[in-house]
C-alpha cells in the first residue's frame, strides 16, 4: 500500500485531494522516511467529499476577519521521502506552495519561503528551490516537534489516549498540569524529549532503533513493499516461533525468582539460532512480529526508564512508527508498564505523526494562528477520520 | 621443582635424595593432570616454595644458635592440605547454549616437607593464617562447544575430573530436596559423586553425565554463580577488569573496599543486569531481550552465517553506513549539533534499508552484521547506563558471551555507556568474562578456601595450549609434554598463522567513538584477535607482598610499560635475536640429546607464537610490563622441561670467580674503610657486567678472563656515576667527622647474577656489612632464570668462599648455611664465633626481575626486621623496582648494559652506572 496522499485516512480511495480555494500556509517535515505536509486551505472552497477522504483535515473557524487564514481546514498529507517528486507534484499542482507566506504578495523575483523541519529541509533544499521555486525556511526539528505536542495536548480535545490490551482510552489533560512530560518522538530514529513548558524542552535521550529500523530489517527480512503492509503482516504473526521466551530456556518454567514469567521474551529471535531453518522458513507474519514487539518494547523500556530518571509521570509517544498502529502501542504500552511496575503509563497522540509538521506550521506564528486555532478547533472538530486507523 | 631435581648436576647430594622422595610421590600422580601435565607439575610454582634451598635441607642444624628473635609458638603454619593421598580436584560446569564452560582444580604436589630451619631463624610467623587449609593449586579454565559434549566428557574423563568431586550421603535432606524428582528417582543408591553445574544446559545434560560419568549435577542458581564469580575475580585478580575505548584497553584495578556496589551485565541470548551489593547480595534490576541471541538470530537470517564467531568475523569487514541511517544523511552531511550528534551518529540502525531499492542480497553480509552489531551493542549499552544512574552505580561490568572478547562489541557498549553519561560512567569487562558462571559454580563447593585468597597470592601462568584452549578452541586438549610438541610442530606446517608475527593494527582500531566503520579491515586482525587469554590460576598461599614496600597499592613493579607498543617492538626485536642462543644454551644443558633439540624447536615456536600474540593484541595477557615478558620466557623454556639452560655456564662462571675472590678480599682488606666502600660498590657495578641476559655483555666474555674484565670495568667506574648517590650513602656507613652512625640492623641483598657478579660483586659488599655487625640476607630466585643465581646454588658458592674468609665462615655458620662443608677447617676462632648471621631466602619467583607484590613467606619474614635493601642489577633495580619506594634505606647498584634504557631512563648511555640510595626519610 502506498502511502501517498489519499491513502492515509480510507483506504480504497485513492483521488487526490485537489482544494481549490486558497491555501494560505503550507509547512513541511521531511524526514527520513516521510514527508508530512500540513497546510491550511479557507473553509470555503474545500470539496467536503474529495477532501475528507483524501487527507485529514481541520476545519477552521474563525470570525477574526484580521487574518487571511479565518476559516477553512487544515489538511495532513504524507509522502515517502523515496518518492518525494510525488510531494513536489502534488504541491505544484495544487499549488500549495504559492500560499506561503512571508512573500505571498512580492515581486516573483522574490522566493517564496515556505517552513519546514526535518532532516530533508537541508537535505532537499536545493531540490524545492530547483523544482517549486520556493526557499524553505528551516524550522528546528525539535522545536516543531515539541510546538506541535504542546499545541496538539492544549489545543484538541482528546488528543492523547492510553492503550492497553486493545482498549483505547482518551485521556483529557489539564493544562495546567501538562508539563513536565517526556515526549518520545519515534520516527526513523528515536528523540526523547523532557519538556517543560512552551519552546522549553530538553533532548534528554534517543535510541537509534526505531521505526526505520522497524521497516528497513522488516523489510530485508519478508519483502514487504511498505511500512503498512510490515505492519499488517505483523498483526497476523506469532512471535513465539521465533523469539527465545524465558519458558524456552526454562523448560516451560518460569524464572519466578527474578519475577519473570515463562512467556517474557528471554532474547528476541533467539530461537532463530538454534534451529537449523532458513530465513525462507519463517512466515513474514512472525518475523514482522517479533520485530515490531522488540522494538516497541526496546523504545518502551529505554522510555520508561528516562521518565524515571526526571521524575516524569507522562510519557506521550508520537511519531510515524505509531502510525495508530494498535499492537505497537500496546507492545509499547505494556513495556512501560511493565518496567513501571504499573507505576507509569504510555499515552499516544491522536496526530502522532505530525508533529514536527505542525510545528512548523505554527511557527508562522506571525499571523497568530496559535491562537486563533487554540480557540477555534475546539469548536469545530475533525471534519474527517484522523490519520491510521484510530 | 621436581624437574630440578632430577638434574643429576645440580651438586649436593643430600639435596638431591631429599627432593627425590619427593619427585617418586609426585611421579606417580603424573597422568592425571592438566593440559600441561608433565611438565606442569615440574615447572611448579615458584612460590609455593618448591626449592628449598641448602640450610633447609639441615634438620639437624643447632637452633640455639639462632641470633634472631621471633615468635616460635606460630611457626610451622600448615598451608597445604596435610593429607597427600587425598588428591582433590574439584570440578564445576556451566553448560550453556553454545558453550562449556569447564573451572577445574589441580592440586600442587606436597610442600609440606619444608624445613623450617631459615622460618624459625628468621622469625617467619604465619600467625595471620585462617585455621583452614588454604589448597595450593591450579584453577584451570576450559571451554567446549556445547555441540561437542561429548569431547568435554572424555576431556574430564581422561583427566578423571570428576573422581574429585566432592561426594555426598544420597540422602542429605538438603541436597534431595534440590534434586528434580523424576530425576532423583534415577539415582543409583551408591552413586553420590556430585558435580556442580548451572547453566540451562545443566538440566538438559544432567542424564547423560549421569550416564556416561556417573555423576550427578547439582545445579546452582545461575545468577548465583555469576556473581559470586564475578565477586571473586574482581577481588582476587589484580588486572582483571579492564575499559575498552576506541581499540585500546586499560586494565583497571579495582580497590576491594570500593568494589561495590556495581552492576553486572550479563550479556548472554537475553540480557540481566543485576545490581551486586556485596557477596551473595544482588539483586536483578533489569535486563533486555535484545541481546547476543538477538544478534546471532537475527544476524543468522540475514546473512547465512554458520555461527555466532563467523557473524562477528563478518561485522569486522563491515560497513555499517550502507544500511544504518546516519545523522548526516539526515542532515544532508551536516551534524545536528544542537543536540549534539555528530553527523556520523547513527539516527535510525537499519534505516537505509527502507529508502533503497535493494533487497537483502543486494547488502553485503558483513555490513549487515556490522550493522546489527553497533544497533545490539549501542542498545545494552544504554540501557545498562540508564540502570547504573537510578541506581546511582559508577561501574558497570559487562560480561557473557556476547561480548567475547570481541573488540568492536567492547568499544560499541563503551561508547554508549560513555555517550549517554558524559564520560560519567565506564563501561568495563572482566578478561575471565566467560567463566563467571562456572567460577560462580566452583566457589559454591565448600571449603575450597578461595574466598579468602588475595591478589597476591595468585600468579596466572599461560603454558601453551591453554593461550588457544582458554581464548578459542583448537583441538583435543593436550594429553603430555609429547603432545603439546606435535602440537607445536603442527603449527609450524600450518604456515604462518600463528608464529609468524601479525602486523599490528594501528592504533583506535575501530575509530572516533565507536560509531566509526573499523578501520582495521583486511585480514589483519582476526576475530578473536583481541580475545583475552585466560591462563591457569596458580594459587600460592604461601606468596606475600613484601611487607617493606613503602605503598603497596599504588606499587608499580615496571618501569617499563609495555603498552607502549614501539617500546614492545624493541623488546619484541631484542628478544627475538636472542632465542636462538636461547635455545642452543637451552639444548646444550640438556646434554644435546635429540629430545632436547625437539624441545628447544618447540620452545621457540611456543616463545615465538606467544610474541606473535602480543604484539597483535598487547594486552592479550592481561597488562604487561618487561618483567612479565621476561617471566614469560622463563615460564615457556620451564614448559618444555628446560630447567636451567644455564646451569653449565653459572658453574663454570661460579667456579673461575671463587678462584680469584681470595686475591680481591685481600686487596680489599689492605684498603681503608672509606675507599674500601668505594672500591666495594664500584665492585657490584663493575662485576654486573657479567650478565648473559645482556646482549652486549656476551660479546664481552669472548675477549678477556673474568677478572681482567671485572678489573678493566672497575678501573673504568669513573664517578660521578650517572646516577650517583654514593656520598649519601657513605655518610649513612661511615658518618662524617667523630659521628660514627650505627651499623643497619639487617640488609636484605636482592643479588642478579651467578658469577663474577654475585662472587666478586655481592659477596664482598655483603662480607662488609658483616663486618660491620649488619645481618645479612642474600635474597636470591627461587627459580632459574637466565644465568641469575638461585637460592638453591648460593649456600655452596658461600660455603666456598668461606673457605678463605673467616668473616663469611662465621656468619655462614650463624645463618645455618654451613655444616659439613667446614667440618675440615676447624681453627681458634671458632668457639668464640659470634657473628651476625649470613643468610640465604628465595625470593619466590624465577624471572629475571622482581615483582614485589608476590614474594616468598621466608622474604616476606626476613624483611621484617632489615632496614636496608640492596637491590643489584638491572632485572631487579632498573626494570622493576627503579621508582619503588621503602618503608627503609634502599640502595639500588646497575650497570646498564642496555642503551635503549639507559637513555630513557637515565638520560645517559650504554655502561653507565646507577648508584641510587634513598634513605628514609
Amino acid at each position: 500500500m502506498d502511502l501517498g496522499v489519499g491513502e492515509v485516512g480510507t483506504p480504497g480511495n485513492s483521488k487526490p485531494h485537489q482544494p481549490s480555494g486558497q491555501i494560505s500556509h503550507l509547512a513541511l517535515d521531511i524526514g527520513g522516511s516521510l514527508i508530512k505536509l500540513v497546510y491550511f486551505s479557507t473553509y470555503d472552497d474545500v470539496d467536503d467529499e474529495t477532501g475528507r477522504s483524501a487527507t485529514e483535515s481541520l476545519s477552521v473557524y474563525n470570525g477574526n476577519k484580521k487574518y487571511p487564514a479565518l476559516k477553512g481546514r487544515l489538511h495532513f498529507a504524507k509522502f515517502e521521502t523515496t518518492k518525494i517528486n510525488d510531494c513536489l507534484e502534488f504541491i505544484q499542482k495544487n499549488q500549495l506552495h504559492l500560499g506561503g507566506c512571508q512573500h505571498l504578495q512580492s515581486s516573483p523575483i522574490d522566493k517564496t519561503v515556505i517552513k519546514a523541519t526535518g532532516g530533508g529541509a537541508y537535505k532537499y533544499a536545493d531540490l524545492f528551490e530547483e523544482k517549486l521555486g520556493i526557499c524553505l525556511d528551516k524550522e528546528d526539528e525539535m522545536d516543531c516537534l515539541v510546538a506541535g505536542a504542546n499545541f496538539l495536548l492544549k489545543g484538541i480535545h482528546q488528543e492523547a489516549f492510553t492503550y492497553m490490551d486493545g482498549q483505547k482510552e482518551f485521556v483529557q489533560i489539564d493544562h495546567n498540569d501538562l508539563y513536565p512530560y517526556l515526549l518520545v518522538n519515534i520516527g526513523s530514529g528515536v528523540s526523547m524529549l523532557k519538556v517543560d513548558g512552551d519552546g522549553k524542552f530538553e533532548r534528554v535521550s534517543g535510541t537509534n532503533v526505531g521505526g526505520g529500523t522497524f521497516w528497513g530489517l522488516g523489510r530485508l527480512l519478508t519483502n514487504s513493499k511498505s511500512f503498512d503492509e510490515l505492519l499488517e503482516l505483523s498483526h497476523k504473526g506469532n512471535n513465539r516461533v521465533i523469539d527465545m521466551l524465558v519458558g524456552d530456556i526454562y523448560g516451560g518454567m518460569d524464572y519466578s525468582k527474578i519475577g519473570l514469567s515463562s512467556t517474557t521474551i528471554a532474547s528476541s529471535f533467539g530461537k532463530a539460532i538454534s534451529d537449523s531453518k532458513e530465513l525462507a522458513d519463517y512466515r513474514p507474519e512472525d518475523i514482522a512480529r517479533s520485530l515490531l514487539r522488540m522494538i516497541s518494547n526496546n523504545i518502551g523500556q529505554i522510555s520508561y526508564l528516562n521518565a524515571l530518571r526526571f521524575g516524569l509521570k507522562r510519557i506521550f509517544f508520537g511519531g510515524f512508527f505509531i502510525r495508530g498502529h494498535a499492537y505497537t502501542m500496546d507492545t509499547i504500552a505494556v513495556a512501560v508498564h511493565f518496567w513501571s511496575k504499573g507505576e507509569a503509563k504510555a499515552m499516544f497522540l491522536r496526530h502522532e505523526g505530525f508533529l514536527g509538521a505542525s510545528g512548523a506550521f505554527r511557527s508562522y506564528g506571525k499571523r497568530g494562528l496559535d491562537d486563533l486555532m487554540l480557540q477555534l478547533i475546539q469548536q469545530f472538530p475533525f471534519t474527517a477520520s484522523p490519520a491510521g486507523d484510530i | 621443582m621436581a624437574g630440578l631435581t632430577e638434574d643429576p648436576e645440580l651438586g649436593i647430594n643430600d639435596i638431591k635424595e631429599e627432593t627425590e622422595r619427593n619427585n617418586k610421590r609426585i611421579d606417580k600422580k603424573v597422568g592425571v593432570v592438566a593440559e600441561e601435565s608433565v611438565q606442569g607439575e615440574r615447572e611448579m610454582a615458584p612460590p609455593a616454595g618448591g626449592l628449598i634451598h641448602r640450610s633447609g635441607s639441615r634438620p639437624q642444624l643447632d637452633l640455639s644458635k639462632a641470633a634472631i628473635q621471633g615468635n616460635f609458638e606460630e611457626r610451622n603454619p600448615t598451608i597445604l592440605l596435610p593429607n597427600q593421598s587425598d588428591d582433590i580436584s574439584h570440578l564445576a560446569l556451566d553448560i550453556g547454549g553454545s558453550l562449556i564452560k569447564l573451572v577445574y582444580f589441580s592440586r600442587h604436589e606436597d610442600q609440606s616437607i619444608r624445613k623450617k630451619t631459615v622460618k624459625e631463624r628468621l622469625g617467619i610467623s604465619n600467625g595471620n593464617r585462617r585455621s583452614y587449609p588454604i589448597l595450593g593449586g591450579r584453577l584451570h579454565f576450559v571451554k567446549f562447544e556445547t555441540s561437542k559434549i561429548n569431547d568435554c566428557l572424555d576431556f574430564i574423563y581422561s583427566k578423571q575430573l570428576h573422581r574429585g568431586g566432592i561426594s555426598k550421603h544420597p540422602f542429605n535432606l538438603d541436597w534431595v530436596q534440590r534434586m528434580d524428582a523424576r530425576w532423583h528417582s534415577e539415582l543409583p543408591a551408591n552413586e553420590n559423586t556430585v558435580i556442580k553445574a548451572t547453566g540451562g544446559g545443566a538440566y538438559k545434560f544432567a542424564d547423560l553425565f549421569k550416564e556416561r560419568l556417573g555423576v550427578s549435577l547439582d545445579k546452582e542458581d545461575e545468577m548465583n554463580c555469576l556473581v559470586a564469580g564475578a565477586n571473586f575475580l574482581l577481588k582476587a585478580i589484580r588486572h582483571e577488569a579492564f575499559t575498552h575505548m576506541e581499540g585500546h584497553k586499560e586494565f583497571v584495578q579495582i580497590d576491594h573496599n570500593e568494589l561495590f556496589p556495581y552492576l553486572l551485565v550479563n550479556v548472554g541470548s537475553g540480557v540481566s543486569m543485576i545490581k551486586v551489593d556485596g557477596d551473595g547480595k544482588f539483586q536483578r534490576v533489569s535486563g533486555t531481550n535484545v541481546g547476543g541471541g538477538t544478534y546471532w538470530g537475527l544476524g543468522r537470517l540475514l546473512t547465512k552465517c554458520k555461527s555466532f564467531d563467523d557473524l562477528l568475523e563478518l561485522s569486522q569487514r563491515g560497513n555499517n553506513r550502507t544500511i544504518d541511517m546516519l545523522v548526516g544523511d539526515i542532515y544532508g552531511g551536516m551534524d545536528y549539533s544542537k543536540i549534539g550528534l555528530s553527523a556520523s551518529t547513527i539516527a535510525s540502525s537499519f534505516g537505509k534499508a527502507i529508502s533503497d531499492n535493494k533487497e537483502l542480497e543486494d547488502y553485503r553480509p558483513e555490513d549487515i552484521s556490522l550493522s546489527l552489531l553497533r544497533m545490539i551493542s549501542y542498545n545494552i549499552g544504554q540501557i545498562s547506563y540508564l540502570n547504573a544512574l537510578l541506581f546511582g552505580i559508577k561501574r558497570i561490568f559487562f560480561g557473557g558471551f556476547f561480548i567475547r572478547g570481541h573488540a568492536y562489541t567492547m568499544d560499541t557498549i563503551s561508547f554508549a555507556v560513555h555517550f549517554w553519561s558524559k564520560g560519567e560512567a565506564q563501561a568495563m569487562f572482566l578478561r575471565h568474562e566467560g567463566f563467571l558462571g562456572a567460577l560462580g559454580a566452583f566457589m559454591s563447593y565448600e571449603k575450597h578456601g578461595l574466598d579468602d585468597l588475595m591478589a597476591h597470592q595468585l600468579v596466572e601462568r599461560f603454558p601453551m595450549g591453554a593461550p588457544y584452549t582458554g581464548g578459542k578452541i583448537h583441538g583435543p586438549p593436550l594429553g603430555d609434554l609429547n603432545e603439546k610438541i606435535s602440537w607445536m610442530e603442527k603449527f609450524l606446517q600450518k604456515g604462518t598463522e600463528i608464529t609468524a608475527p601479525v602486523p599490528m593494527a594501528p592504533p583506535g582500531t575501530t575509530g572516533l567513538g565507536g560509531f566509526e566503520v573499523p578501520s582495521s579491515k583486511g585480514g589483519t586482525l582476526r576475530s578473536d584477535a583481541s580475545a583475552l587469554n585466560v591462563g591457569v590460576l596458580h594459587l600460592v598461599p604461601s606468596l606475600e607482598v613484601f611487607p617493606l614496600l613503602a605503598d603497596p597499592k599504588t606499587y608499580e613493579p615496571n618501569t617499563i610499560d609495555l603498552s607502549d607498543h614501539s617500546e614492545f617492538e624493541y623488546w619484541f626485536t631484542v628478544l627475538s635475536e636472542h632465542l636462538q642462543d636461547l635455545v642452543d644454551k637451552a639444548v646444550a644443558s640438556e646434554g644435546g640429546t635429540d629430545d632436547a633439540k625437539r624441545r628447544g624447536d618447540a620452545f621457540a615456536r611456543a616463545f615465538s607464537a606467544h610474541l606473535a600474540r602480543l604484539l597483535e593484541e598487547p594486552a592479550a595477557y592481561g597488562k604487561l610490563g618487561l618483567a612479565n615478558l621476561l617471566e614469560l620466557r622463563e615460564e615457556c623454556l620451564r614448559e618444555f622441561q628446560f630447567v636451567d639452560a644455564y646451569r653449565s655456564i653459572k658453574q663454570r662462571e661460579n667456579e673461575a670467580s671463587l678462584a680469584v675472590l681470595p686475591d680481591l678480599l685481600i686487596e680489599l682488606d689492605s684498603m681503608s674503610e672509606e675507599t674500601r666502600l668505594l672500591t666495594l660498590i664500584e665492585g657490584v657495578l663493575a662485576a654486573n657486567i657479567f650478565d648473559w641476559g645482556a646482549r652486549a655483555c656476551v660479546d664481552l666474555y669472548h675477549k678477556g678472563t673474568i677478572i681482567e674484565i671485572y678489573r678493566m670495568s672497575r678501573n673504568k667506574m669513573q664517578r660521578p656515576w650517572r646516577v650517583d648517590d654514593f656520598d649519601v650513602f657513605k655518610e649513612r656507613m661511615l658518618g662524617s667527622g667523630d659521628k660514627k652512625p650505627p651499623p643497619h640492623r639487617r640488609a636484605l641483598l636482592f643479588v642478579d647474577n651467578a658469577g663474577a657478579d654475585v662472587v666478586l660483586g655481592m659477596l664482598p659488599l655483603a662480607r662488609e656489612l658483616l663486618r660491620r655487625g649488619t645481618e645479612v640476607v642474600l635474597v636470591a630466585n627461587s627459580l632459574p632464570a637466565l644465568n641469575d643465581v638461585t637460592a638453591m646454588e648460593l649456600p655452596e658458592i658461600v660455603a666456598e668462599a668461606a673457605k678463605h674468609c673467616d668473616i663469611l665462615r662465621r656468619a655462614a655458620e650463624a645463618g645455618g648455611l654451613l655444616v659439613d662443608a667446614m667440618i675440615n677447617t676447624l681453627d681458634g676462632y671458632k668457639e668464640n664465633s659470634s657473628s651476625v648471621p649470613l643468610m640465604v631466602v628465595e625470593n619466590g619467583c624465577g624471572s629475571p626481575c622482581i615483582d614485589l607484590r608476590q614474594v616468598s613467606s621466608e622474604l616476606a619474614a626476613a624483611a621484617k626486621d632489615a632496614d636496608l635493601i640492596i637491590l643489584e642489577g638491572m632485572g631487579r633495580a632498573l626494570h622493576t623496582n627503579f621508582n619503588g619506594r621503602f618503608k627503609c634505606d634502599a640502595l639500588k647498584l646497575a650497570m646498564v648494559k642496555n642503551q635503549r634504557l639507559a637513555e630513557k631512563l637515565i638520560n645517559g648511555n650504554i655502561y653507565d652506572c646507577v648508584c641510587r640510595y634513598e634513605p628514609l626519610r
